[in-house]
């Protein structure tokens, strides 16, 4: 609240712009028409005024006129064209929590299919551990954080909003239900309660793509088919990295097999990822450029530095020992953090830079 | 040649309610913004916190729609002789003495009331309803400002105000249309620049408009947002459209749109979903088929190796710089 602007309605409720309520039930307002007839007053509109053609309209030329029109090329372009994002730093953490807790989820059921019950349970409680500040982050990212609970007021699968709310609850429900069957000795309602978290984390590892790809900013628009993919990526890295750390603290021995799968799924994660970026960043083209220059930017080399970092101690870990692979988890997990809002933050510069905007909108129609 | 929302959208039902619109005739604009007053006084909007925001140099005070401005005129102050031709009244060399002016459009801009509208497809509270006159309105008692809606408008309309934390937008004066009145910005309109009514009616004036104008000379008048063939609508046919006589980008609009969300959800979920499901496999695939790795694994040097080259190409791109 800057306090500087009085938001107090002059009439009305402060819930809406003026009441719709009637004092008395159908009653007409003074001094109003029916079917809006006050609204067709005016002299330009008389028969002689000259305003319209007399010739009946014809569609045919206006809509030629219309094509003209559009198709003519801007020499300057003024904006703003559209608004960019007002998402603070809650969102992209949230989409690292969240997508860290999808990335255990798939943990704790590749362990149990590979026997290692242990790491399994290990795995379901970092889900839980990853998933508990997700809704704080996403309540404290509301215009009205009282009205949290308004995000499930309605079931909307058109909107990646809607249905990632839904997908957050039904996910953190089952995980919680998955550690709860753990603590009761219940393994084997355990193990199917984190599978079928495993498929529902599909969603929620990717969810945060979607909804960023389905918005009009060019950066996010453009990436439409790479951004899920990749979210995946950064989701499988930090949940494998965060379920090596917790394993390893809890006593599991450097060479049983779980430690060294996870460090071959954290290498396989940020390959993915890696690959997929920069195949993402040939197809964006110019639209690069907000990647590259914009408020993303420091995060982009930020993320870039730890993920080679990391991957340097990986490939000298045999020699560094134990210490090393650790660090090196550690420098991914802030990797995939600096990933998260350097994707957030290009989009704030990319929808303000209205030349990109006003680009990406022509092009619109030629890839249809 | 109706354009209508899907029946299954509309949120309030009525019978024989007609879909209800703007023609906004930017020829006839003279830059008053006594429409954004009218639309601040009815709708009790509190004044926008903009000072010095980058305007210098504009007699545009306003700058943008916003959370607390429901109608813009935007000020498209063109430096460019205009190219009409004019009367000749002696003894004044009036093509002359008008080449030397600045030239200077306005538009009064509002929200486009699409027919594929954005902002309610990603609103997942609610609170962005498709009225029984197929207008969109942001019911604030619902709204809990989640701000997905702000990116999803491609004409950028609708916007969250950091004070009251809530987003907002033009209602097309829904609490004064359903008492059969007209909106408050084309009541005080005063050259009718804003002519509202039912939506058949304003695309049959505007397109006489568009012929009397073009047969005057005004060879670029056209319409942003109506009469066009079905694969050329914006966003399915705007409920409130425009006459133009520039091209869309130097009043700020984008030469074409769409939803975005109907636009890409579903290919970029079937990516994403995909991607999922074959990360968990991927996953399970590492514990169930990896052998115990002597040295680095494969998959570290495949990393290290993309890493690489996106460090390779990152130090070129400086180097050129």
């Amino acid at each position: 609240m800057s306090g500087r602007r009085d938001m107090t309605p002059a009439v009305g409720t402060p819930g809406g712009p003026a009441s719709w309520r009637r004092a008395v039930r159908g009653a007409a307002v003074a001094l109003s028409q029916r079917r809006w007839r006050d609204a067709a007053w005016s002299d330009i509109f008389r028969r002689d005024s000259g305003y319209l053609s007399d010739a009946p309209p014809d569609p045919a030329r206006v809509a030629e006129a219309n094509r003209r029109g559009r198709a003519q090329a801007p020499d300057v372009v003024d904006g703003p064209i559209m608004k960019a994002p007002v998402w603070t730093w809650e969102v992209p953490v949230y989409f690292w929590t969240g997508g860290m807790a999808a990335g255990a989820s798939f943990v704790a059921m590749a362990c149990d299919l590979a026997g290692d019950a242990r790491s399994a349970r290990l795995a379901r409680r970092v889900v839980l551990a990853a998933l508990a500040p997700s809704p704080a982050l996403l309540t404290m990212d509301l215009g009205r954080p009282e009205r949290f609970h308004h995000m499930l007021r309605i079931v909307k699968p058109r909107s990646p909003m809607s249905t990632g709310a839904w997908c957050l609850t039904v996910f953190g429900a089952l995980g919680a239900a998955a550690v709860g069957a753990d603590l009761l000795g219940r393994p084997r309602a355990a193990r199917a309660l984190g599978a079928t978290n495993a498929v529902v984390g599909g969603y929620l590892g990717s969810y945060a793509g979607v909804l960023l790809a389905a918005t009009a900013v060019p950066v996010w628009a453009r990436s439409r088919l790479f951004l899920g993919p990749i979210f995946v990526s950064t989701a499988v890295l930090t949940g494998a990295a965060a379920t090596r750390l917790t394993v390893s603290a809890a006593g599991v021995p450097a060479g049983h097999p779980t430690r060294a799968a996870l460090g071959r799924v954290e290498s396989g994660a940020m390959a993915a990822e890696l690959l997929l970026s920069e195949l993402n960043r040939h197809r964006l083209g110019p639209l690069a450029a907000a990647l590259d220059d914009g408020a993303g930017a420091r995060w982009f080399t930020a993320a870039q530095w730890l993920a080679r970092g990391g991957l340097a101690l990986r490939l000298l870990g045999r020699r560094l020992g134990p210490r090393a692979e650790h660090a090196a988890s550690g420098l991914f997990m802030g990797s995939a953090l600096c990933f998260r809002f350097a994707w957030v933050r290009a989009g704030r510069s990319s929808a303000r830079d209205d030349e990109a905007v006003a680009r990406t909108a022509r092009a619109r129609r030629a890839r249809r | 040649m109706t354009t209508r929302a899907a029946p299954g959208e509309v949120s309030v039902r009525r019978e024989d309610a007609p879909r209800m619109g703007f023609f906004t005739d930017t020829s006839v604009c003279i830059g008053c913004k006594a429409c954004e007053v009218a639309c601040k006084q009815w709708n009790d909007l509190p004044a926008d916190d903009v000072p010095g925001d980058g305007r210098a140099g504009s007699y545009d005070h306003t700058g943008a729609l916003g959370a607390a401005t429901w109608r813009h005129v935007r000020f498209v102050e063109l430096l460019e002789p205009n190219p009409i031709p004019l009367p000749d009244v002696a003894p004044v060399d009036v093509a002359a003495a008008v080449a030397d002016m600045d030239r200077w459009v306005f538009m009064s801009d509002v929200c486009k009331h699409c027919t594929n509208a954005g902002c309610m497809d990603a609103c997942p509270t609610g609170a962005l309803i498709r009225t029984e006159f197929d207008t969109v309105v942001l019911q604030p008692d619902v709204c809990n400002g989640c701000g997905y809606c702000i990116p999803a408008c491609p004409f950028g309309v609708v916007d969250r105000d950091p004070d009251d934390g809530r987003a907002a937008k033009c209602t097309l004066c829904y609490d004064r249309l359903q008492d059969g009145m007209e909106p408050a910005c084309a009541k005080a309109c005063p050259t009718d620049s804003i002519r509202f009514g039912p939506y058949d009616d304003l695309v049959e004036i505007a397109q006489r408009r568009v012929a009397a104008l073009q047969d005057r000379g005004v060879a670029g008048a056209y319409l942003y947002g109506a009469g066009d063939e079905e694969a050329e609508r914006l966003a399915g046919g705007l409920g409130a459209f425009f006459l133009l006589t520039e091209a869309p980008e130097r009043y700020g609009l984008p030469a074409q749109a769409d939803s975005p969300i109907q636009d890409g959800v579903v290919p970029a979920t079937l990516a994403a979903v995909g991607a999922g499901l074959a990360a968990a496999a991927g996953v399970a695939g590492a514990f169930r088929f990896g052998r115990p790795a002597r040295g680095v694994g494969a998959l570290t040097v495949v990393a290290a190796v993309a890493g690489a080259a996106e460090l390779a190409r990152d130090l070129r791109q400086r180097w050129r710089r």
